[in-house]
């Protein structure tokens, strides 16, 4: 099919868009919004086309390689795995750069903005469709640089300049893992192959698939316990995972990162930024499943992510940062479902990646709606808001379908539901089986408490919200259509979607990697690892299957009676005297404990102290070894009278005399 | 065909005298810059004829010049300075074009300085016979040492004469090296000669294992100074800080030190007495320079102070790669010579500009610039990512082809490189929140942005970044095939 040979244009139309508009935007209606809404309009239908194709044959993946430099290429890989991902990527993008043609409409920076997120897109599509692990790491250093970007958006603003160098930088601390792990494995990959092989492109994920065997086979020991290559550079890889996907310690970045435009945070959250780093452990499964202590590792940070973010999500008054939360918690699911293959093996990756992508709906709806009650309200405190279902119908109506999704809403062994619920409850459900199987009860018992507190924390923010009376004088009214169909349509996505796709997503993915282009076996990946693989019998407990939706309905039903019904006064609990409130309002002091105490006060204080130290002494050895010889030079200052240009002669001729004398010497010995 | 190497020195350095008999700045500077475009396009009559698959000398000319001493005129081009004369040839005109907005006192010896100085460092670029080589490489502190000397800031008196002093010290040193190598081999053979791969060739044949260890110290000390790698490089920040905009781009040129590295050290490195002691200092001294220079960055109020060791920081990548001496890492380490002065001169040139238009350079008195300068945030920004490694920019292909290739024979070094990274990026992202971004500070008072030659000269070297970043073969092809022939030196002789 000719449309396969087009899947390189899928990053490089919004490319474009991004010179395009970057250039040329500013004396064009809206900015030059069309430009990437056109572009990334036609690369969601590539993407769809060749989804399509792939549906109907899983076994034809598209695939297209070029040499770029030495024995690296750039090229394309779209197997099941890539394509839901573009799908969805295009898709939710396509919809929020729609939004933003209303959202941004006052801003006189327009242009600038929408080549950003054009060239936001375009780096996170290619970071998808890479086929090489290099490709796949300078895609997602640019995500990072267009997230610094579009974050600092408002420059002039010093917490918004503040918030991008902080996303930037904690976020470097995974990338240099997730560096350091590539560069551990083209050590390792030279050292098996015997140097440089001709004719292959040694990064290519098949080629990297095709000698798991002999990395698992290596073994380095480090303090005192031998763990295998594989199992490092997979941690490293996760390492860089969890800075871009803001889990546990490195997730600091993303509360802040609200401070961009609402868009850009939708951006963020739902499509091209935090998903990276899910998507990098999906990418390279394979490596994962031969390096079972890494799995293990994932689920556990995934776990108490999930619950940790879920915490502070429940006592922040702002919108948007409960959001942000509530990101970094289902974040914190997928990396568990992930972690999962531990026991279901390959699985894990269809369980994961529906969640991501249901999550991506129901988000960016979210994301979308909060932008809409700013927009409309212009404050995004809480404790100012109430009663705005009033005025924004659509919004109230939108926003709470995808409160629904994400809190798993939906009933147990049918196919009624939320699209969360599907998604939820199957991670949910595989974390027991964890449990059953190999004894690692807590991520269970994570995600189950992390269920409840979701449910808790949206409901609370639909409800101080959208209900009750105004607590303060705003104004407000419906956003334009431009806004509002944008939200219908997601609306609609997160409600339906998970049931429509249920079975086909699952079983369509278990495909990525057993087809043409990576050939891996899973049961002797498993067997490397030296673990067995169980599936989900369906004869779990029935109140296994129903806690989920249990703990959900528990947690709306304390939100009503605290929020809606008001049936509790929250003045003594919910206060800077409550040592627990405290402690979760002041997001468990992270910001001193991190930026504060371990950045400032040891790398910058200490270190870069000494080094000064040191210097100061190297210079001052230098300086006085220069006094002496100036001394010297004082003795001689009839010669020396600073004019530089007889250097030049009297050196050269010094230079030929030396010569010349040596040689003489040298004739008469 | 034209005899390419001999013209790359000779035209910019007529060209030289003549701006100097200029009265006029208007004329200087269009001397000037018709003399780098007649260099540029040698450059590309060069390039076009070069070939990339071969590592012979090519353009190669040799005659008697004093033959009582066996010196020689012989010049040639190859792969690994083929690519440091083409940055010269580039960055050289724009730096003319840059410095057109500047007034300065005395112009005509203010341009024909730039165009000396071009004519020396490409002079030690194509020189093949030690003689030359040397006189070519003291010739390069001149134009330097006035550059700074007159036209420098308020330090400029203490700055020329340590940097002269210093790095002077460091070539005599590397001068008895020259004796040494020449002087042992002719003992060897009875023939004196200064024919440097005739030299490196017959060192393997002298026969104390000390002397040869001593010959190579002495050469290594010179050029390590020059690069500068730690703990040889406290000339570095008072001189590059010291010195005008087109003294610290030119600065930035001078990649003879590294250039050293490749052309006669490596070469000589296997036939030492203890090669693996030396590759393990090497290699400690690169990755210790990484960091080491990054966390000064790090504690620099003066952005171009700041700058300077952020250089020390990035040269130390090139000492890195060359120990690693494999085929893919001292190719890492030629592109990150070429990246590098690529990007500094955009840092020096942004610094140049934001120092001329508010008066300050100290970091925390400026703020919010970019709501005034919007053209140099966006160029600036292009030259700082770059330089702290963002993909699809230069510096990236550098630092990862160095990092992934020595890590497979000096993990630790490399790790220690690694630990810089995040700090690299700190220094450069806290510039630029806190020069650029955030309110703007009134007490600059009315700032104005780049002018147009400004903008061009910095705009091209912007998109060379990107473009070599995107697709660095052009100059990286013929940087493989020449560490391959040098690592196939060491290969051959078990190290």
């Amino acid at each position: 099919m000719a449309l396969e040979n087009l899947a390189f244009l899928i990053p490089v139309l919004p490319a474009l868009a991004f010179v395009i508009t970057f250039f040329f935007g500013k004396n064009m209606k809206s900015g030059g919004a069309i430009v990437p809404i056109l572009a990334i309009a036609a690369s969601f239908v590539i993407s769809l086309m060749i989804t399509l194709g792939l549906l109907a044959n899983p076994e034809e993946v598209v695939t297209q390689s070029v040499s770029w430099f030495a024995m690296l290429n750039l090229g394309v890989l779209i197997d099941p795995l890539a394509a839901v991902m573009l799908c969805m990527v295009t898709f939710v993008s396509l919809l929020i750069h729609i939004y933003a043609v209303g959202y941004m409409s006052h801003d006189p920076a327009k242009s600038r903005y929408f080549a950003e997120t054009a060239l936001f897109t375009a780096a996170m599509l290619s970071l998808i469709l890479s086929d090489n692990i290099l490709q796949l790491f300078v895609s997602w250093e640019l995500v990072g640089l267009c997230s610094y970007l579009l974050i600092g958006f408002w420059f002039t603003k010093p917490s918004a300049a503040a918030a991008a160098k902080k996303a930037f930088l904690t976020t470097r601390i995974g990338d240099v893992m997730f560096l350091t792990g590539i560069i551990v494995l083209t050590s390792d990959l030279l050292k098996i192959a015997g140097g440089i092989p001709e004719g292959v492109y040694l990064l290519r994920f098949n080629e990297i698939f095709s000698y798991i065997p002999e990395l698992s086979a290596m073994q380095a020991n480090i303090f005192g316990t031998e763990v295998s290559h594989l199992t490092i550079i997979t941690l490293l890889f996760f390492g860089g995972a969890v800075g871009k996907s803001g889990q546990f310690p490195l997730h600091v970045w993303l509360p802040d990162a609200m401070e961009g435009p609402t868009t850009v945070s939708a951006l963020i959250h739902a499509a091209t930024m935090v998903t990276a780093g899910v998507y990098l452990v999906a990418r390279t499964f394979p490596m994962f499943l031969a390096a079972p202590d890494s799995l293990m590792v994932v689920a556990y940070v995934g776990g108490f992510t999930a619950l940790f973010a879920a915490t502070m999500g429940i006592v922040m008054n702002d919108i948007k940062r409960v959001l942000a939360f509530s990101t970094i918690s289902q974040l914190g699911y997928m990396m568990l479902g992930l972690g999962l293959g531990a026991t279901i093996g390959m699985e894990a990756v269809g369980v994961s990646l529906f969640h991501l992508v249901n999550h991506a709906f129901f988000k960016a709806l979210l994301f979308l709606c909060a932008g809409s009650v700013i927009h409309a309200v212009g404050t995004h405190d809480m404790r100012e808001l109430g009663g705005v279902a009033k005025v924004m119908p659509i919004t109230a109506v939108t926003m709470t379908a995808a409160a629904l999704a994400l809190s798993g809403m939906g009933i147990p062994g049918t196919s009624i539901g939320t699209s969360g619920f599907f998604s939820k409850d199957a991670i949910i459900e595989n974390a027991y089986l964890l449990g059953e199987h190999s004894g690692n009860w807590l991520p269970y018992v994570f995600s189950i408490l992390a269920a409840l507190l979701t449910s808790v924390y949206i409901f609370r923010l639909i409800f101080m919200t959208f209900t009750g009376k105004p607590r303060s004088n705003y104004g407000g009214h419906e956003s334009p259509s431009s806004m509002t169909i944008p939200l219908a349509i997601l609306a609609g996505f997160a409600l339906v979607f998970g049931g429509l796709t249920q079975t086909g997503f699952m079983s369509f993915l278990e495909e990525t990697f057993s087809n043409n282009f990576v050939n891996v076996d899973i049961g002797s990946l498993a067997a490397l690892g030296g673990y067995e693989l169980v599936h989900a019998t369906g004869h779990e407990p029935l109140f296994i299957l129903w806690l989920p939706l249990i703990v959900a309905l528990a947690g709306l039903g304390i939100s009503f009676v605290l929020y809606y019904m008001r049936a509790v006064d929250l003045g003594g609990i919910a206060s800077e005297k409550n040592p627990i409130y405290k402690l979760l309002y002041r997001r468990y002091y992270q910001h001193e404990l991190f930026t504060e105490f371990f950045s400032i006060g040891i790398v910058y204080g200490v270190i870069a102290f000494l080094a000064q130290v040191v210097d100061v002494i190297i210079d001052s050895i230098v300086e006085s070894i220069s006094i002496v010889t100036v001394a010297a030079g004082e003795a001689l200052k009839r010669v020396q009278t600073g004019v530089v240009q007889t250097y030049a002669t009297v050196m050269i001729a010094g230079v030929s005399l030396l010569i010349i004398l040596v040689k003489l010497i040298m004739e008469v010995l | 065909m034209l005899p390419v190497a001999s013209l790359l020195i000779l035209v910019p350095l007529i060209f030289a005298a003549v701006t100097f008999l200029t009265k006029t700045k208007d004329q200087a500077a269009t001397l000037a810059f018709a003399g780098s475009l007649a260099t540029l396009g040698l450059t590309l009559y060069a390039y076009l004829n070069f070939d990339s698959s071969t590592a012979v000398m090519q353009f190669f000319e040799s005659m008697e010049w004093i033959p009582f001493l066996g010196i020689k005129y012989s010049v040639g081009i190859d792969g690994i300075s083929m690519p440091l004369i083409i940055l010269n040839a580039i960055v050289t005109p724009l730096l003319v074009l840059y410095s057109y907005s500047e007034d300065r006192e005395a112009p005509n010896r203010f341009y024909a300085l730039i165009l000396a100085m071009q004519a020396a460092v490409i002079g030690v670029f194509v020189s093949l016979d030690f003689f030359m080589f040397y006189i070519f490489w003291e010739l390069t502190l001149i134009p330097l040492f006035f550059m700074v000397n007159i036209w420098g800031g308020e330090k400029r008196k203490h700055a020329s004469y340590k940097f002269f002093i210093y790095t002077h010290v460091a070539s005599l040193v590397m001068l008895l090296g020259i004796f040494g190598i020449s002087f042992a081999c002719l003992q060897q053979t009875g023939v004196l000669s200064f024919d440097i791969r005739e030299l490196i060739t017959q060192f393997q044949f002298i026969e104390s294992g000390g002397l040869k260890d001593a010959i190579f110290l002495a050469l290594l000390f010179g050029f390590l100074a020059k690069i500068p790698s730690f703990p040889f490089h406290s000339w570095l920040p008072d001189a590059y800080s010291e010195a005008p905009t087109a003294g610290s781009v030119l600065f930035v040129l001078l990649k003879i030190g590294g250039y050293g590295l490749f052309r006669i050290m490596l070469p000589m490195l296997p036939n030492t007495g203890s090669p693996d002691l030396i590759i393990m200092v090497m290699g400690l001294l690169g990755g210790v320079s990484v960091l080491y220079g990054a966390l000064l960055a790090l504690r620099q109020k003066d952005l171009k102070r700041m700058i300077a060791y952020s250089s020390v920081s990035h040269m130390g990548y090139v000492t890195l790669g060359a120990a690693g001496l494999v085929t893919m890492s001292v190719s890492g380490a030629m592109f990150q010579q070429f990246s590098h002065g690529l990007i500094m001169s955009i840092m020096f040139m942004s610094a140049g500009v934001i120092h001329r238009n508010t008066g300050t350079r100290i970091i925390n008195e400026l703020g919010g610039l970019a709501s005034k300068m919007p053209k140099l945030t966006v160029i600036m920004m292009v030259g700082f990512m770059a330089s702290l490694g963002l993909p699809g920019l230069t510096g990236f292909i550098a630092e990862f082809l160095v990092l992934t290739f020595t890590f497979g024979e000096l993990p630790g070094f490399v790790v220690i490189a690694l630990l810089a990274i995040v700090i690299t990026a700190g220094y450069h992202l806290w510039a630029m929140q806190r020069a650029m971004f955030g309110v703007y500070n009134e007490k600059l008072g009315p700032v104005a942005d780049l002018d147009f030659p400004q903008t061009l000269a910095m705009a091209l070297i912007a998109l060379l970044v990107l473009y070599f970043g995107l697709n660095p073969s052009p100059v990286l092809d013929m940087m493989i095939t020449n560490s391959n022939a040098i690592v196939g030196l060491a290969a051959a002789a078990g190290v």
